[in-house]
């Protein structure tokens, strides 16, 4: 099985470099069996890495320790989910992971584009065929997935506790499909940068992976905070580790992406700077795996420290240099007809809104490699934590969000005073009252009262939005108000998606600032039956119950919490020891309102078990921050349903495009 | 023309806000990051500063008191890797060490002699760290010990 897999990915490569040869060569010489031939190489490609990936996954379901990978990252008893997710938990598997998905999302793209976009779509072919050339030379040379043991063990040292979790399981395979497929707008970008067709098809071919790719980091983020919140035990979700850096920044870019295109579909501007942010996300994602596999900046929970630094690192200098070479050497081509006409107008909030997410973006990338460069620079290593990105990212947070409300509202070109007063009026005495609600409420922090402010005021735009949608279609069609917000979302999915997608972002926003600022901690030790407060609620220590399995050792507590002298709940918070890797964990009790998460850690126990140590927060609204990000996700499916409207127009486009090539019209070529 | 000229001015002053933010971020939140070595060279100029240590659990230095949350150990200089990869042993006798006092946290799940740990807090002129955080890296690093 191991040579079937470690020969497939050979041939792949081969496969790779062959279709990259067949793509140029075919759209040079115009000669369609070669793109042919190009596209089913790519197939085949796609096809021999999943063959490596269900050669290294029997492995690890076989527990096979003649495979090195199988016995670092496995164990006969590992629970069967978690040796599919095996494959992610080490490097070897997570870079084929990442080529399988490479392999696949290439393959689609080549399939969709088989008639479409002949001009650019070879070149685009080309591009990813060389990514993923890069990739699998890695697994065929550098990191090999396959490699045997001389000596075969009788046991595997099993997977990191760590990761032997539900959201460690789903986390990896989103952010990388996230990650991935933002390989596939870039590889357009480079196409239409290589053959010099600068208008937007490329952007309106890969619309629909832009956004497939922001689900996913979307997703990927989400997962990465719930799994830091319910498995690190240290009662928060986000720490600015730059593993979480790496994941965060390509988000931010693919966001302004998403809303910068608009620009260039709509006015036609921005043209540049598009090319420069898909570019910039693609780099983004490599510098993520190149930070978190070569060890160059610490991590607490980093990953090994592996000679991939110098391979990833010499593939993103390849990257950035290539493309800013592009970039400048069609500048000329690029500059727009068109441009801003008032600080009053859509284009402007749009672009502001984009200066300030690559900011954001920015300040992460600065705080996260500031120790490397200071290094380099005084000789001395100085860090800076999380209260640097906080100091940074909370004002350009709430520049962003007050962006997100007035961008919609505002009109293309420019608006007129008495037009913004009347658009405005009602969302910012929303916002107002809500400031001073809170501060009825003693609620002094200036950073909490402009935050609850701005997010209702941008509530009131989006409510604005909705209601003059809802009125518009019962005055002229007659519907009556449910039936007209149906349709409303429906006709014009990608605008109201978006706007749910806003409220998504701004219900999440709100649970941030209420867990970040009014976070109450209380650590104590007690004896069984004695008991304790945090906030208004008592928690009585009644015992601990000892398991033990041939997999992992475990304590459980449990704890009667009481309210105003009734009981609520029972928590059973526990301390594991897993066996193989001599290696402890803590699984922390959640229990879960609207208003506030009591999230109790069990970290310490003696060996009689009647004293233990808690370790208890009281953590308003971080409930929201789960519920903003369903939100989202529910936006963004309404955004990607399939538009009837905009399948005609597709249609249309792609006939007038065949009638063309039938009529024997060369495509204006090359460069 | 001229309105090009007030959108660039415009996002100089967005471009300009975002750097200044940064950079007064850098210079009140900035920390030393050092090993134990780096500290006991410069251990007159970092008086009472907030840094971050890089360190190995000295052998036989734990002290522990889970009902007042007190943590006492010694930080000793994490050796360089010898070259087949195995770690040398910590010699006991290290010269250079820190004591370490973490008060009011309880103990890491992972922290024990011998592992590396990264020290946060306030070195005292007595030579001493308050810690206000003990973190522990995980030994493994997502990595399994190669057994070859």
């Amino acid at each position: 099985m191991s040579q079937l897999g470690s020969l497939s990915l050979l041939i792949a490569l081969l496969l790779a470099v062959y279709s990259i040869g067949a793509n140029l060569y075919g759209a040079r010489k115009q000669r369609a069996d070669f793109l042919a031939s190009a596209r089913h190489a790519l197939w085949a490609m796609c096809a021999l890495v999943t063959l490596a990936v269900i050669a290294l996954w029997s492995g690890l379901l076989s527990s096979d320790f003649s495979l090195e990978y199988v016995a670092a990252y496995s164990s006969t008893t590992l629970p069967t989910p978690y040796k599919f997710a095996a494959l992610w938990g080490g490097q070897q598997g997570s870079l084929l992971f990442w080529t399988w998905l490479l392999s696949i999302f290439t393959s689609i793209a080549a399939f969709q584009n088989r008639r479409r976009n002949p001009e650019i779509a070879p070149y685009a072919g080309a591009v990813l065929a060389l990514v993923a050339v890069f990739f699998l030379g890695m697994l065929n040379f550098v990191t090999r997935p396959f490699d045997a043991l001389s000596l075969v063990p009788s046991e595997g040292t099993d997977l990191n506790p760590l990761l032997q979790n539900y959201w460690m399981a789903i986390h990896p395979p989103s952010l990388y499909t996230g990650y991935v497929s933002s390989t596939v707008p870039f590889a357009f970008g480079a196409a239409a940068l290589i053959t010099g067709k600068l208008d937007d098809s490329w952007i309106r071919s890969t619309r629909r992976w832009a956004i497939f790719s922001w689900f996913f980091l979307t997703l990927g983020n989400l997962f990465g905070a719930r799994w830091a919140y319910e498995v690190l035990g240290w009662g928060g979700y986000w720490a600015w580790d730059p593993v979480e850096n790496a994941a965060f920044m390509p988000w931010l870019v693919m966001t302004a992406y998403l809303h910068s295109v608009m620009i260039q579909e709509r006015k036609d501007m921005l043209k540049v700077w598009n090319l420069a942010l898909i570019g910039l996300a693609f780099a983004l994602t490599i510098f993520g795996t190149f930070i978190t596999r070569s060890g160059v900046i610490s991590s607490v929970h980093s990953f090994t420290q592996s000679g991939l630094g110098p391979y990833f690192l010499s593939f993103l200098i390849l990257v950035v240099v290539a493309y800013t070479g592009l970039l400048i050497f069609r500048s000329r081509d690029l500059r727009s007809p068109a441009e801003f006409e008032s600080y009053l107008s859509r284009e402007a909030a749009f672009l502001f809104n984009n200066l300030v997410l690559v900011g954001i973006a920015f300040a992460v990338f600065w705080g996260t490699i500031f120790p490397v460069l200071s290094e380099a620079v005084r000789g001395v290593k100085i860090t800076v934590g999380p209260p640097f990105f906080n100091q940074v990212n909370g004002p350009l947070a709430l520049a962003l969000i007050f962006l997100m409300g007035v961008g919609p509202l505002i009109a293309w070109r420019r608006t007129t005073p008495r037009n913004l007063i009347q658009s405005f009026a009602a969302p910012a005495t929303l916002g107002l009252a809500a400031g001073l609600l809170a501060f009825a409420f003693h609620i002094r922090a200036w950073y909490v009262l402009a935050a609850l402010s701005v997010a209702a005021f941008v509530m009131g735009t989006i409510i604005v939005e909705f209601r003059r949608g809802v009125s518009a279609r019962r005055h002229m069609i007659g519907e009556a108000p449910a039936t007209a917000l149906v349709n409303l979302v429906a006709k014009n999915n990608r605008r109201y998606g978006g706007y749910i997608i806003h409220v998504g972002v701004i219900v999440a926003f709100v649970g941030i600032v209420g867990s970040a600022f009014f976070k109450t901690e209380v650590k104590k030790t007690v004896t069984q039956g004695q008991s304790f407060a945090v906030g208004p609620y008592r928690l009585q220590y009644l015992g601990v119950l000892p398991i033990d399995t041939p997999h992992l050792e475990s304590a459980t507590a449990n704890l009667l919490v009481s309210r105003d002298g009734r009981e609520v709940a029972q928590m059973a918070p526990a301390k594991l020891f897993y066996k193989r890797q001599q290696q402890p964990a803590t699984k922390v009790a959640i229990r879960s309102t609207p208003f506030a998460d009591l999230y109790v850690v069990l970290a310490g126990l003696d060996d009689s078990g009647r004293q233990a140590t808690f370790e208890v927060f009281l953590t308003p609204l971080v409930f929201w921050l789960w519920g903003g990000g369903l939100l989202m996700v529910l936006g963004t499916v309404v955004v990607m349903w399939p538009n009837v409207r905009e399948r005609a127009a597709i249609a249309v486009a792609l006939r007038s495009a065949a009638d063309s090539q039938i009529a024997g019209e060369p495509a204006p070529g090359g460069d | 023309m001229r309105l090009k000229l007030r959108f660039v001015i415009g996002s100089a002053l967005i471009v300009g806000a975002i750097a200044y933010l940064i950079i007064t971020a850098i210079r009140s939140t900035s920390e030393y990051y050092l090993t134990v070595s780096e500290v006991a060279a410069r251990q007159a100029e970092l008086g009472g500063q907030s840094l971050r240590v890089a360190g190995r659990v000295k052998v036989g230095s734990i002290a522990w008191d889970p009902a007042s949350l007190t943590l006492r150990f010694a930080i000793v200089p994490i050796p360089e890797p010898a070259a087949d990869g195995a770690v040398a042993p910590v010699v006991a006798t290290d010269p250079v060490s820190f004591k370490v006092s973490s008060i009011g946290e309880p103990k890491p799940d992972m922290f024990a002699e011998n592992r590396d740990v990264i020290v946060e807090g306030k070195l005292l002129p007595a030579g001493e760290i308050a810690a206000t955080q003990v973190l522990t890296s995980c030994p493994s690093k997502y990595q399994a010990k190669r057994n070859k």
